[in-house]
């Protein structure tokens, strides 16, 4: 288990220095590593680097890269923690509609500039939060009625049927605002181009502290994949734990997808892989998630922006292509299974 | 009385509950004392599980309920899921983990204090323990999802003894088990009552399994309480007719009869 730990957590380091390297201007690994060493630790920059491309790995690339890193783990993060919560491999934010929620909240501070004096800079993310967790709430509201158990497909069913509405309210605003629509729309496709270092360091402790926070309930997830009626009769404090997950999830989703625009799937399949490398244990699942989604988003990012170079495909494009074929095949390998004895519930 | 009040490990006294708001269960009281299994039985329907699920706090009830003496409404949900365990029917197992992963998540209350919520030498020999008791210590590092239905029944077992709890609920756990262990189990967990300040409250499908478990039967139909007594005086007294409404004596002794040529 300590070998496949260090192994991942050693390809995603390969795969953030590959993403910085590789794209329009190629820049070799070794200066890659010659810049960051002179930009952050003082040390002397090796003589053949053109300052022409220190400016483009510092202030373009590296940004855009780490951003890409910490999006990808966030939503992973959180998508695990949903899964877990209800208990489905396919609930995931961009599943159950957070995602759509948060974009909206996300187009009004970006068409109306949604004045909200003291938290300036906070807005987008703050609105995010806001609207994804509202989304969250309402799915679920919505499907603990029409189906009691949970159990079954209904929370998808209905996140996705509500995710929809969320953005067709999206697109309304943004065909309303003709000037802004074609801005909006490329937004919300998801992206990373043109990000500079302020997302960055609003979102990595965001990152950091929500996957700290999210593993130390690493126990009580593992006992609610059982259930909620078996956690609770084993101890979990069943109502707090359950909202401190739903709201923490729901605050690193949305403010993630604030700055970066609808993203899907990855945080449906990271987790996934995950599960099945490392096992169900969330000791690990959620630190590995986070490893995981953001060395996958790093490589859908370095395919968005080099495959139809030097032009660039939407993000939340390469994910989809990737994802929705695995969401498939997941969702047709559970039904398959579904004859098993042990599925079958009476009450 | 006094002390008779701390015998008991649990009172219910006019307990009501249901869901939505509309109660399923009216007006149930009984009183069970250490060493002293109670099972519950009665038809489909008549809100067995309902009972089970307001004792174990899953569900809200109106009434009182008391564990040890002492009102469970002055109680914190820790301190009632230490004394009282469920064991349930295996349902929807959908990540795996480790035999003794699962098993040590019985532990919770007693590790999650613990310095990084780490299990200490004894919770893991406790653990270790509860697998022998199951005769699955070999299997420890299987997945869960790799067992037969059995087996995985005998794991949640185990999880439930890992609580070390004063009273466990059975809430129909033998319906996915082999004959020999459906009977292995029982008369486990009749030992395992007899050892200490414990108890079992059964909810068991079979009839001769409920015989089996206790001394006492509780009765219910249309969600009351239909008779309560010794399991003989409510067998004899033709209490099991009138709250099946089918003769169970008639067809016990006709089952009985097709043994009756077979040598011991």
């Amino acid at each position: 288990m300590k070998t496949k730990i260090f192994i991942t957590i050693s390809a995603a380091l390969v795969i953030l220095v590959l993403g910085v390297s590789l794209g329009s201007v190629n820049i070799p690994p070794g200066d890659v590593l010659g810049i960051i060493g002179h930009e952050v630790l003082g040390l002397r920059l090796p003589p053949d680097i053109k300052p022409a491309t220190v400016t483009i790995l510092w202030n373009l690339r590296l940004p855009r890269v780490l951003l890409a890193f910490i999006a990808g783990g966030a939503l992973s993060v959180s998508g695990a923690v949903m899964q877990s919560l209800l208990r489905n491999p396919l609930a995931s934010s961009y599943t159950i509609g957070v995602s759509s929620g948060a974009s909206l909240g996300a187009s009004f501070v970006i068409l109306y500039g949604a004045a909200i004096p003291i938290i300036g800079a906070f807005a987008l993310p703050f609105m995010g939060f806001i609207f994804g967790l509202g989304t969250i709430l309402i799915a679920i509201a919505l499907a603990s009625r029409l189906d009691k158990s949970m159990e079954n497909n209904t929370i998808i069913l209905v996140g996705m049927v509500f995710s929809l509405f969320v953005n067709a309210i999206t697109t309304l605003m943004a065909a309303l605002s003709k000037e802004q629509m074609q801005r909006l729309i490329t937004w919300q496709m998801g992206s990373f181009s043109m990000k500079d270092w302020q997302a960055v360091y609003i979102l990595a402790p965001v990152l950091l502290l929500g996957t700290a926070f999210i593993a130390h309930f690493d126990k009580e997830l593992d006992m609610m994949t059982f259930g909620e009626d078996q956690a609770k009769t084993m101890g979990v404090n069943l109502k707090s734990v359950k909202w401190t997950l739903l709201v923490s999830s729901a605050a690193i989703t949305g403010s993630t997808i604030a700055f970066v625009g609808v993203i899907g799937f990855v945080d449906l399949v990271a987790p996934h892989i995950v599960r099945k490398l490392f096992g169900s244990s969330h000791r690990l699942v959620i630190p590995m998630s986070a490893v995981l989604g953001g060395a996958f988003m790093v490589v859908c990012d370095l395919a968005a922006r080099t495959v139809v170079s030097p032009s660039e495909l939407p993000v939340g494009a390469v994910t989809a292509l990737i994802g929705a074929p695995f969401f498939a095949y997941i969702y047709f390998s559970r039904r398959a299974s579904r004859g098993v004895g042990r599925r079958a519930k009476k009450r | 009385m006094n002390d008779r009040m701390n015998d008991c490990l649990l009172t219910l006294d006019s307990l009501s509950a249901g869901y939505n708001g509309a109660d399923v269960i009216h007006d149930i009281s009984f009183r069970v004392s250490a060493g002293e299994n109670l099972s519950i039985i009665g038809p489909n329907g008549c809100g067995k599980t309902t009972l089970l699920h307001a004792i174990a706090h899953i569900l809200p009830f109106t009434g009182e309920m008391a564990l040890g003496g002492k009102s469970t409404r002055k109680m914190k949900h820790r301190e009632i899921a230490g004394k009282i365990a469920v064991l349930c029917q295996i349902s929807g197992i959908y990540f795996s983990y480790s035999v003794f992963d699962t098993v040590m998540m019985g532990r919770y209350l007693h590790i999650r204090d613990k310095f990084l919520g780490v299990p200490s030498r004894e919770d893991k020999a406790y653990v270790t323990h509860c697998l022998e008791v199951v005769d699955l210590l070999a299997e420890k590092d299987r997945e869960i999802t790799k067992l037969s239905g059995g087996q995985l029944q005998r794991v949640f077992l185990a999880r439930t003894l890992a609580q070390e709890p004063e009273i466990i609920l059975l809430d129909e756990p033998t319906n996915h088990l082999d004959l020999k262990y459906q009977i292995e189990l029982v008369e486990y967990l009749k030992e395992w009552a007899a050892e200490g300040n414990r108890a079992v409250i059964g909810v068991l499908h079979d009839i001769n399994l409920a015989l089996r478990l206790s001394g006492r039967l509780l009765v219910m139909k249309d969600g009351r309480v239909q008779a309560h007594g010794k399991t003989d005086e409510i067998v004899t007294g033709g209490l099991l007719e009138r709250a099946y409404e089918v003769d169970v004596a008639r067809y016990m002794r006709e089952s009985l009869k097709m043994w009756e040529g077979v040598r011991d």
